[in-house]
């Protein structure tokens, strides 16, 4: 077992990191609470460098970590664009299926916008929401990212040999209805389909649903740690009492805290990344191992942009202040594909042997 | 040879050791003095002791890698804790480190193969996680005399009335700041003027508490380990070690709890443990297994539990993560989580486990062992009060209070 970043990686991150500080300050991401079509500039600049071709395994030698990494990225600087949702989710899903979906990934390798409709109404944890009948997909999905920018919609379905995945076109027979969301910048909706779909392949389900599992938890990482720092930075230069508030130990024991969170999260984010590209993994392992990494995520991205509102103090509370958008961001991911509790149920049930 | 190739002659080794029944029995053995020391020794001749160091110190030389991949098997296969962890997870790194050839040659292999028990003098009773602020003096009558005369006293000083030596930190310049002014000597246990009092402990364990009393000691200057006033250096490199130790042990504990709150969740009325040392819950009446099948109830356990089994592959893959930067040579501050996450969760999977057993859980000796035993690991090896420091201080760049 090998856990962590080699150094094509670290540059990777590096070069996204600089290109996100300059093309996507946290301000974008207010903006693109209030204007619809802020995303698409932000979106080409990604597109045009080629992030999206991550969505193809079968071009260039990048895995899962490297999604992992641009993700991570991309939830640090509350990018307000579909890149998690198309490349992560959407293509994650597509890629358990093997070669039949090469077509499909190469769209959304150009930037053909994709979202991922896997929430069956009522449910916690994500599953399978269509049924595929005599070639004709059908069923409700809710609580789908991006499906307003999207012109591809990824879902599964039970046919009648199993479960597939299939691939919709947003238009006649696709109806989206969008959910006045928390995080406006990357605006959620809900969908019921009625339609032929562009695409069917057989899939294994909990492969479907790892890689979306895990590069959702990289996205809430990136949130994590950003918080985090706004915290710190905070927390040094701001002073009562006669000094900076993070020497007192109830601030720095919360941001300690949450620091052991947030590694706890990344820890698990790039071993689970580790084990899906290592063909040796069964399904249940990979689906494992991205449950907890997104359970984990999903916690810290919560509790260090909660800690980050408390140690902001009263201007937190403001929309002009930027730390409402990380809670927004963190909120709105962490309850999609799975909250951690259900995800940890979901895996601690399995552990102890009681078939679900 | 591969990783793989090492790790199964380790096993191979491991289970060629171990008494065949080994397994089924685990619940006597661990506290198996002599299976205990066996093992060291044998651990010691065959270079498994130690795997990164030479031959000659209970080693093979082998890379970082292989010896993690060797601590998490024989941490998996629940092999024997050695009897006195000071010794060679602490003392020997720093004997190795700091050392005189002669100090080397004198004390290094009687401790590794276990014939020579170490206590760590650190605390003072105004002393704890204050460890700088320590009282005991050692000073020399004259510059050139060859002894220091020590007084003092240490307290909590683990194993003291069992070991020949106690690696004892003293003042040894009152007039520098506090940090300064401290040296590491090696104390002689039977010298004249040491009296140990062994203190009763609250739980049943082997690692019984000491108070150490120095009078008038006198320590050869030649037993001087490391630079004359730099035994705060020591120290830091001696805890350094140890905590590399600590999250791996925490995680062998850990999953040993994991598979109780597992063994707790199934247990159907009247059947019988299929594995004592997987499940601690041993003599439960059927009554409380009655109580523990139904599914209701089981129901709050899960979300816990998957909590659980997170932490633990957190601990074991931010292991993995720091080896990985050791080995490029870049910074690994991710490695200052492991004590803080893997002492929490080792008292989390404990106390678990005794929520899933119900009533069942007063009457278990062995957990209530366990559950006690957790309790130390937020204390021992720098607190968790001092670990958020250190994380705050030294990681986030928090100013201090």
């Amino acid at each position: 077992m090998d856990v962590g970043l080699n150094s094509g990686q670290l540059a990777l991150r590096d070069t996204v990191r600089d290109v996100l500080r300059t093309e996507c300050p946290p301000g974008i991401a207010r903006q693109a609470m209030t204007d619809p079509e802020r995303w698409r500039t932000v979106w080409k600049t990604v597109v045009d460098l080629g992030w999206t071709e991550l969505a193809r395994p079968d071009v260039g030698d990048f895995g899962r970590l490297d999604l992992a990494v641009v993700a991570e990225e991309c939830g640090a600087a509350l990018a307000p664009i579909p890149l998690l949702s198309s490349v992560g989710l959407a293509a994650g899903a597509l890629r358990a299926a093997g070669a039949a979906t090469n077509d499909v990934l190469r769209e959304i390798g150009d930037g053909v916008v994709a979202a991922l409709a896997v929430h069956p109404p009522g449910a916690r944890l994500p599953g399978v929401p269509m049924t595929l009948q005599q070639g004709r997909l059908r069923g409700r999905a809710v609580a789908v990212a991006e499906l307003c920018h999207a012109e591809l919609v990824v879902t599964l379905a039970t046919g009648d040999d199993g479960v597939v995945v299939a691939v919709a076109r947003t238009g006649d027979g696709v109806a989206v209805t969008p959910v006045d969301c928390i995080n406006a910048a990357q605006p959620v909706a809900d969908v019921e389909i009625d339609t032929t779909p562009v695409m069917t392949a057989p899939v294994d389900l909990e492969s479907a649903l790892a890689t979306p599992l895990m590069a959702a938890a990289a996205d809430l990482v990136g949130v994590a740690g950003a918080a985090l720092a706004r915290s710190v930075d905070h927390a040094k230069s701001r002073r009562q009492f006669g000094k900076p508030i993070g020497a007192f130990q109830g601030v720095k024991h919360a941001l300690a805290d949450n620091y052991v969170s947030l590694e706890r999260a990344r820890s698990l984010t790039y071993a689970a990344a580790a084990r899906l590209d290592d063909p040796g993994t069964t399904p249940a392992a990979g689906w494992t191992a991205a449950a907890l990494a997104k359970a984990a995520a999903g916690e810290a991205a919560v509790s260090c942009t909660r800690t980050a509102i408390q140690v902001h103090g009263a201007i937190a509370q403001t929309w002009e202040h930027d730390i409402h958008l990380y809670l927004r961001h963190a909120w709105q991911t962490a309850a999609t594909l799975g909250d951690s509790r259900a995800l940890y149920h979901a895996v601690g049930r399995r552990f102890a042997g009681d078939a679900p | 040879m591969t990783h793989t190739d090492v790790v199964a002659e380790f096993t191979g080794w491991l289970t060629d050791f171990l008494p065949n029944d080994y397994v089924q029995r685990y619940q006597q053995y661990r506290w198996d003095p002599v299976l205990r020391r066996d093992y060291q020794r044998a651990a010691f001749e065959a270079g498994w002791l130690q795997p990164t160091w030479p031959r000659e110190h209970g080693g093979r030389e082998l890379g970082l890698r292989a010896a993690m991949e060797i601590r998490l098997e024989a941490a998996l296969r629940s092999a024997p804790k050695l009897p006195n962890i000071a010794g060679p997870n602490v003392a020997a790194p720093a004997i190795r480190q700091f050392g005189t050839p002669e100090q080397i040659d004198r004390l290094l292999v009687p401790l590794l193969r276990g014939d020579e028990w170490w206590a760590l003098g650190m605390s003072e009773p105004e002393a704890g996680s204050d460890f700088a602020a320590l009282r005991t003096r050692a000073e020399r009558d004259s510059p050139d005399s060859e002894v220091f005369r020590v007084n003092g006293r240490k307290i909590w000083t683990t194993q003291a009335h069992l070991s020949r030596w106690c690696m004892l930190y003293a003042r040894t310049d009152p007039a520098a700041p506090k940090h300064r002014g401290i040296s590491c000597l090696v104390l002689d246990l039977h010298s004249p003027g040491v009296q140990i009092e062994p203190i009763r402990m609250a739980s049943v364990s082997d690692e019984t508490f000491c108070e150490v009393l120095l009078d008038d000691v006198e320590v050869p200057v030649s037993n001087l380990l490391g630079p004359y006033n730099g035994g705060w250096h020591v120290a830091l490199a001696s805890l350094h070690h140890e905590r590399q130790m600590i999250w791996i042990m925490n995680w062998v504990e850990i999953q040993r709890g994991l598979e109780s709150v597992r063994y707790a969740c199934n247990a159907k009325p009247g059947t019988p443990p299929a594995r004592e040392g997987a499940c601690l819950h041993t003599d439960t009446p059927d009554s409380t297994v009655q109580l523990r099948t139904l599914a209701h109830e089981r129901g709050d356990v899960f979300a816990d539990l998957g909590s659980l089994l997170a932490d633990a592959e957190a601990l074991r893959a931010t292991g993995y993560r720091a080896l990985h930067n050791e080995l490029a040579n870049r910074p690994s501050p991710e490695a200052d989580i492991l004590k803080l996450l893997g002492s929490v969760t080792l008292q989390r999977v404990w106390e678990l486990s005794a929520a899933a057993a119900g009533p069942g859980s007063i009457g278990d000796p062995h957990l209530l062992f366990e559950r006690q035993d957790a309790l130390a690991a937020t204390i021992y090896g720098g607190t968790s009060e001092i670990q958020r420091n250190i994380i705050g201080e030294r990681l986030l760049g928090l100013p201090k209070g």
